[in-house]
């Protein structure tokens, strides 16, 4: 398997080569048909590089030692989930998968422009085929993962370290690796705008939706890689502006500016070669990015392998991206010259351009900062670090100066507006704004930087509601419907617009969360049993440690009992545990207590089994769960930029005006009704003792655990495996019944005939019996999923179709009013 | 023209200058030295009193924790660091060091640790959260972390 892995690696790289000759060629010689082969050919190192993936992951399920990769990076008993993600767990599967996703995102960009961007398509697939080959041949010659062991393989894995068997893990990488490979696209389209001279905005149009879907999955990354940071490496915080955070968050920096940018070009033509200079530097930061966490130039806390072969090879492809794409640039300024020239600095665009400048900025401070060690020891010989306070004292200024901009960019006109428009549209966000601070006084927060931050989330908050209130008011008024109709209209109109506006208060509430930092509480102490501390309004006892094992580590847990206001509220378990085989590394299980307030943060730091005494961290952390919420709030609202131009577009203007608020309506109520089942949890009964009874003691009776659920009635159907976490006494009375029963020999069926009989139903299945009608239960949900796609996709052709003779006589009327509010909200701008 | 220009480049030099003079000022107080045991001690006179991030390794069965009055043991390590790692035949130079508080799981014998603070007549006092150490053993495992971090 794996002489055929390395020999599928060498095709693509043929491949590649190949795909980037003949399109080139192709275009230079206008043969229609070498172009098509070239496209070709780069369809089908999409399919080799899948079928490469496809390979490696066989290799972990069958559990292929012989290959050094999978022994380094998994053992036989990981679970499935995590052989699968043990793929990109590595650094030379990294690099594969790195180039997997280029081949399908590359060939879907293709594939989507070859007709209207038929002549830039050449040049597109040429630097996407040589940024593939860059990185096959890092795998060739330097980091081939089908290695094998050359003598006898090892019988058993090393495993994946048990800090990365974690969901968020799973998926951080793979969503982060989507939104530095996603810019790649935007870069070779702006490459071959460069080389044809098609320097028009179509290029632009062709990548905007490939910038905001790669931006999106770089924010989504970064969340998780914070949510991981806070929930597993218990430190109490979420961000440390270590080098490997950094890497991300320069990229994301530069693609906010271009999506800012790219509208002053669309609308005024005018920084045009400034565009071309983002998509360039985004792409640029992406491989230095990857550059900079793989090859050992920078120290850091995550130990970095130091590899000065990849260093070299990184540097010789950066300095060749940067002369070629620079010289490309310049070559071609005479195209690139600017339409009009700013007319005002109080318009929207001069607020784009300050917004611009503030986020490049933010970039190469924040590489200065990150590359700071390596350059003082460069230039004076010393090396010199700078901490996290540094960054700190830096990045709070330009984040609300950015935050500022947000709120100040909607409202300004495009061109120049005039001090009477401005005093109409500054004074409710200004409003709002000092309520805001006022009310942040009130709480005695200071201040600088935090008050200040409460202020400018009000001002921007109160923007956009102005916003999406004056659009939907002209909208009712045009159309004569009610004021959600409307609104729901007017998003679908301007998605891009509206979704960004959206996409600003998830910032708010992201800011929001970073501003409750300054009331943040950290205190360290050592509890014996019956001891209590206090952290601001809690206190906490120690009600002493248990040791419990489930056959795949051992748990050490503290049970601690919060007390507020004189009375027990909650009970916190941080716990400590060392997998079987990394008993050297003990993972450290926070506990947390998640209000919308703030975050109570145990971490169980030591412990001495002989006294019950516990060494605690405890963090209070005010409003960090806004930040979580933001970026699902930002979520929405880039989705909502995403959608495709019409189709939503004639959706909505079929919809009859009521059905648009009973749908709104009943999705409210959906919404608020899914809620009420989280929030009823710690209402369960029961006594501590029962968290931490009847542990697996076999597979077999963990597998059992997995599949009966508790009939509680109160923990949403979990199985008893995982009913453990909360205080259930029914679980704890199930586990038993089934402990006694295999210890009585009972084999699978007859446990669940008499698990049956007691319980009566089938509902305390974790899943139902896969046999007879019960099989249609396995089918459903697959079912209802195709059906419902099938019909919306229905729909959809259905409505995006133009029928002649409907058009003709519903035309005159329709155009008018679309007219119409086109020039309405174009007044609005 | 001309007026333009002088304008644009006054402005940009101010801003230049602005930007330049805070980041110095901000600078010195935000640096520290990342140094060695072996780059220090011989000097500890010069280094006494400066911040600085101190590498190196800890010196095997030399972690200890205070008891206070009462018998209990409480959060005050005191511990050695060499300059080498401990399996080499030369430890170099050795500095007692301080702290208090929570160590991460990975600090403990033979391990290499970074430590932020102060170096003092009395040995190197390490800041709160000052402590990072790497796994002595497990550098693959650790080689891993970092890449899933990207």
């Amino acid at each position: 398997m794996a002489s055929l892995g390395s020999a599928l690696l060498l095709a693509t790289f043929v491949v590649c080569s190949y795909a980037a000759v003949a399109s080139v060629a192709g275009a230079r010689r206008r043969s229609r048909r070498l172009v098509e082969s070239g496209i070709g050919a780069f369809y089908l190192i999409a399919a080799l590089m899948a079928a490469g993936s496809a390979v490696m992951i066989n290799a972990f399920l069958t559990n292929d030692y012989s290959i050094k990769y999978v022994a380094h990076y998994s053992d036989s008993v990981q679970p499935l989930f995590y052989k699968i993600t043990s793929y990109w767990g590595g650094l030379d599967g990294s690099i594969m998968f790195w180039v997997f996703l280029l081949s399908i995102f590359g060939s879907t960009a293709v594939y989507v422009n070859r007709e209207r961007h038929r002549e830039l398509i050449p040049y597109v697939i040429a630097t996407i085929s040589v940024v593939q080959m860059f990185f096959l041949y890092l795998m060739i010659v330097h980091k081939n993962p089908f290695t094998t062991y050359l003598r006898a393989a090892p019988a058993e894995g090393e495993g994946l370290n048990p800090l990365l068997q974690n969901v968020y893990m799973a998926i951080h990488p793979p969503s982060l690796y989507t939104g530095f490979v996603g810019m790649t696209i935007p870069f070779a389209f702006g490459i071959a705008a460069l080389i044809t001279g098609h320097l028009d905005d179509s290029w632009l149009r062709a990548v905007r939706r490939w910038t905001m879907f790669s931006w999106l999955f770089l924010s989504f990354g970064l969340t998780l890689g914070m949510i991981w940071a806070y929930e597993e490496l218990g430190w109490g915080g979420y961000w440390a502006w270590d080098p490997v955070e950094n890497a991300g968050l320069l990229p994301w920096f530069t693609a906010t500016a271009f999506l800012h940018s790219v509208m002053v070009q669309e609308r005024r033509s005018m920084l045009r070669v400034w565009n071309v200079t983002l998509v360039i530097v985004t792409f640029f930061l992406t491989i230095f990015g990857t550059f900079m966490t793989r090859s050992g130039v920078v120290q850091s806390v995550h130990a970095f392998g130091d590899d000065p072969i990849l260093a070299k090879l990184f540097t010789g492809f950066m300095i060749a991206i940067l002369v070629f794409s620079f010289s490309l640039v310049i070559w071609r300024l005479p195209l690139l010259k600017a339409r009009n020239e700013l007319d005002s600095w109080l318009s929207r665009e001069a607020a784009f351009m300050v917004n611009n400048w503030i986020l490049l900025f933010a970039a190469l401070f924040v590489l200065f900062g990150t590359m700071f060690p390596t350059l003082s020891e460069a230039v004076t010989g010393e090396r010199l670090t700078v901490a996290g306070a540094f960054f700190n004292k830096w990045m709070a200024p330009v984040g609300l100066v950015l935050l500022l901009l947000t709120g100040t960019g909607p409202l300004l006109a495009w061109r120049r507006s005039s001090l009477r428009n401005l005093a109409d549209s500054f004074v409710w966000p200004v409003a709002a704004g000092v309520a805001a601070g006022a009310g942040a006084l009130a709480f005695r927060i200071p201040i600088w930087p935090s008050g200040l931050c409460f202020a400018l989330c009000g001002f921007v908050v109160g923007t956009v509601v102005q916003e999406f209130w004056r659009g939907a008011r002209v909208r009712r008024k045009n159309t004569g419907t009610d004021l959600l109709t409307a609104l729901v209209g007017l998003v679908g109109r301007n998605k891009r617009r509206y979704g960004g506006y959206i996409v600003h208060v998830g910032i708010v509430l992201i800011f929001f969360g970073f501003a409750g930092n300054a009331k943040k509480l950290d205190e360290q102490v050592l509890l014996r049993v019956g001891q209590e501390a206090k952290i601001g309004r809690y206190t906490i006892r120690n009600n002493g440690i248990k040791v419990s094992d489930d056959g795949q580590k051992q748990m050490t847990t503290a049970y601690l009992a919060v007390f507020a206001d004189g009375k027990e509220i909650d009970g916190l378990y941080p716990a400590r545990w060392a997998y079987r085989r990394h008993e050297q590394e003990p993972t450290t299980e926070v506990a947390i207590r998640r209000t919308p307030a703030e975050d109570l943060y145990a971490v169980l730091g030591g412990f001495d089994l002989a006294d019950q005494s516990a060494t605690l961290q405890l963090v209070v952390n005010p409003l960090v769960n806004w930040i979580w919420v933001g970026f699902g709030v930002m979520a929405i609202g880039t989705g909502i930029a995403l959608l495709p131009e019409r189709s939503f577009a004639f959706a909505l203007a079929k919809m009859p005006a009521e059905a648009v608020t009973t749908t709104v309506a009943l999705l409210l109520l959906l919404l608020v009704a899914g809620a009420r089942p989280a929030s009823a949890q710690p209402g369960m009964g029961g006594s501590e003792d029962t968290r931490s009874s009847y542990y697996a003691r076999t597979p077999f009776e963990k597998q059992m655990q997995h599949e009966i659920v508790c009939t509680c009635g109160a923990c949403g159907h979990q199985t008893l495996a995982e009913c453990r976490k909360d205080n259930c006494s029914t679980s704890h009375q199930m586990r038993g019944e089934l402990a006694a029963m295999i210890d009585q020999g009972k084999n699978h069926d007859e446990i669940i005939q008499s698990f049956l009989a007691k319980y009566g139903t089938e509902e305390m299945l974790g899943a139902p019996v896969d046999k007879g009608f019960n099989r249609m239960a396995w089918l459903f949900p697959y079912l209802i999923g195709a059906t419902s796609a099938i019909a919306v996709g229905f729909v959809a052709v259905k409505w995006t179709r133009r029928h002649e003779p409907d058009a003709a006589a519903a035309a005159p009327l329709d155009q008018a009013i679309d007219e119409r509010i086109d020039d309405e909200l174009r007044d609005l701008d | 023209m001309a007026h333009r220009y002088i304008k644009i480049t006054l402005t940009a030099s101010v801003l230049v200058l602005a930007f330049t003079g805070m980041l110095w000022s901000t600078l010195r107080e935000g640096t520290e030295y990342y140094k060695n045991v072996d780059e220090v001690l011989p000097q500890a006179q010069q280094w006494t009193g400066k911040q600085m991030q101190l590498h190196g390794y800890v010196v095997p069965k030399s972690i200890k924790r205070r008891r206070d009055a009462s018998g209990n043991i409480t959060l005050d390590y005191i511990f050695k660091v060499q300059n080498n790692p401990a399996r080499a035949s030369d430890p170099g130079n050795v500095v007692d060091a301080s702290y208090n508080g929570i160590v991460p799981d990975t600090f403990k014998d033979e391990a290499e640790v970074v430590l932020k603070g102060k170096l003092t007549p009395d040995g190197f006092k390490t800041d709160p959260n000052g402590v990072m150490a790497k796994c002595p053993s497990k550098y693959e495992a650790a080689e891993k972390s970092a890449l899933a971090g990207t």
